[in-house]
């Protein structure tokens, strides 16, 4: 009886643990695009449709994992400290005011890779496990 | 009503014109939004009615206790994306309209050129940016309460103009500054009772008007100022004041004072709110002055919430103050008892209250939000309030309490 609960203490701590490294994301851009790092407020500023160029005045196109997606939570809940209802509302009320569309939502990780790495003015964000040649990793103060 | 259906064909072929000259270009976007609120609201006051603004006859009150129609509506946008710096937007609203009916209404139709990524034109039905939420005061998801306090969004109750709009956006560091101006004209058809009590329509026209708001974001801080001036005429009042112009200088002096007859207006308003994402404070004061009988008021409300999961409640504190004069001594003169009456029943019922709201806004899912709100209203002595269509019992000065769902979506 002990085994079998300590068996299913260490299953519930692994799935703790592998959701927690599942929801580690980092910022990318195209390899192309020479930017290293942004503010936090600077990627607030992208996301939020507060901006849509980067710091040095290039053209920004910022896309996003489906929404509640394990990828998307984290992102939103860990470099803008925002819930997914919170970032809704945000975009309801300049949506309808024509002030602006949120980010393209793409279907997984890999068609995000896909489509930052083709495209020099994309900003996106993924797992680290999805890191190729083609995306740079951008650090975030 | 050709006028509006000629505006919208334009409008319409303008898009047309947009879109296929966009698709040529290769980079076009359409997009279709949505929004609506079915709400519900009963109230313990069955001598009058409350409803959801001053263009609105039925509510909940004396013809029925529960009403659908306060709260609800439905709101789609078209927005098209031509070029990177060209686009216009459409939206139509259906909600209870002054004559009782949903016909849609264009509540934007305008075109927009980005001269630079923060300086943009636009021309068309826009924005009155008068009030911090006014630009999504129609948008129930995007607001916490079920619907913005009285005090200050029913004192300016119309949300847009025809004109145009400058809009110009400036940073200092991690302050986003916003600075818009607008300039155009608007008018709007009113249900009212008339001298026999018959439920009848008028028209207010805005002329000339100005309006410049300005909006400062830093972090999770908001400022927001504006002021507007317009020349407001509702026709339907002058032959009441043309009555007091037959009596000479003194009856003269009189309905210059109180008509509305190409009177200048003016709002100030101011805003503040502070979300930090678990909770948020906000509130806003405003000040109307003209030289009607429509009384200059001041009204302010402070709010709070706090989100606990999916759940946020709040409360609101709300006042309206009326600073002119609420009575008149009118010509007093033998056989002006009866006009004198009515001049002096327009300045006492103006709008003076003070309210409490109690409620709880729930995120059900992402583009989901059930809401349910308490509300008790004090009148000052000898005012109605919001409330319309009094009966022979009313009694003003009485308060009211209002209890409210609302099921907001957008999509």
């Amino acid at each position: 009886m002990p085994s079998r609960l300590k068996r299913i203490g260490c299953s519930l701590l692994l799935c703790l643990v592998s959701s927690v490294a599942l929801a580690e994301v980092v910022v990318v851009v195209s390899a192309q695009n020479p930017l290293a790092k942004l503010t936090r407020s600077e990627l607030a500023d992208l996301y939020l449709g507060r901006t849509s160029r980067f710091p040095n005045g290039q053209p920004a196109t910022p896309v996003d994992h489906r929404e509640n997606s394990p990828a998307y939570l984290a992102f939103y809940r860990e470099y803008l400290g925002q819930t997914p209802a919170q970032v809704k509302m945000h975009w309801s009320r300049l949506i309808f005011t024509g002030r602006g569309q949120p980010p393209h939502s793409l279907p997984d990780s890999k068609a995000l890779a896909d489509f930052v790495g083709e495209n020099a003015s994309a900003i996106g964000y993924l797992d680290d496990a999805h890191l190729d040649e083609r995306l740079r990793v951008v650090a975030i103060d | 009503m050709s006028k509006k259906q000629s505006f919208s064909v334009l409008v319409s072929l303008i898009l047309m014109w947009g879109y296929t000259t966009a698709v040529h270009a290769g980079t076009p976007s359409l997009s279709l939004n949505g929004f609506g609120t079915l709400g519900v609201v009963h109230s313990d006051e069955d001598q009058a009615a409350f409803v959801s603004n001053i263009f609105a006859p039925r509510g909940a009150g004396h013809s029925s206790d529960w009403s659908a129609e306060v709260d609800s509506r439905l709101g789609l946008q078209l927005t098209a994306d031509f070029t990177p710096r060209f686009s216009s937007v459409v939206q139509l609203v259906t909600e209870q309209r002054y004559d009782g009916s949903y016909e849609p209404t264009i509540e934007w139709a305008n075109v927009r050129f980005d001269a630079t990524p923060d300086f943009s034109l636009r021309a068309g039905r826009v924005v009155l940016p008068i009030f911090m939420n006014a630009e999504y005061r129609k948008v129930g998801y995007a607001l916490p309460w079920v619907r913005p306090p009285q005090e200050v969004y029913k004192t300016i109750p119309v949300s847009n103009i025809d004109g145009i709009d400058i809009s110009y956006r400036h940073r200092f560091g991690e302050i986003v500054n916003t600075l818009r101006a607008t300039y155009g004209q608007t008018h709007a058809e009113f249900p009212y009772r008339d001298l026999n009590g018959d439920l009848t329509s008028g028209d207010s026209e805005s002329r000339e008007g100005v309006t410049i708001g300005n909006n400062v974001e830093w972090g999770d801080l908001r400022l927001f100022a504006a002021y507007s001036q317009f020349r407001l005429t509702i026709e339907e009042f002058n032959p009441f004041f043309d009555i007091y112009r037959f009596y000479g200088p003194r009856g003269e002096a009189i309905a210059d004072r109180y008509d509305v007859d190409d009177k200048r207006f003016e709002v100030v308003s101011l805003g503040a709110s502070f979300d930090r994402g678990d909770w948020f404070v906000m509130g806003e004061w405003t000040q109307t002055e003209s030289r009607t009988f429509l009384a200059d008021s001041r009204g302010w409300y402070v709010t709070g919430g706090y989100r606990a999961g999916a759940i946020t409640p709040y409360i609101t504190y709300a006042k309206q103050h009326i600073q002119s004069s609420t009575s008149s001594p009118g010509l007093a003169q033998p056989g002006t008892e009866e006009l004198d009456a009515i001049l002096n029943s327009f300045l006492s019922h103006q709008p003076q209250q003070t309210s409490l709201s109690l409620g709880a806004r729930w995120d059900v899912a992402p583009n989901l939000a059930l809401k349910a709100q308490l509300d008790h209203i004090d009148h000052e002595d000898g005012s109605h309030g919001y409330l319309v269509n009094p009966q022979p019992g009313f009694e003003p000065g009485g308060s009211v309490n209002l209890f409210s769902l609302a099921l907001d979506f957008v999509f």
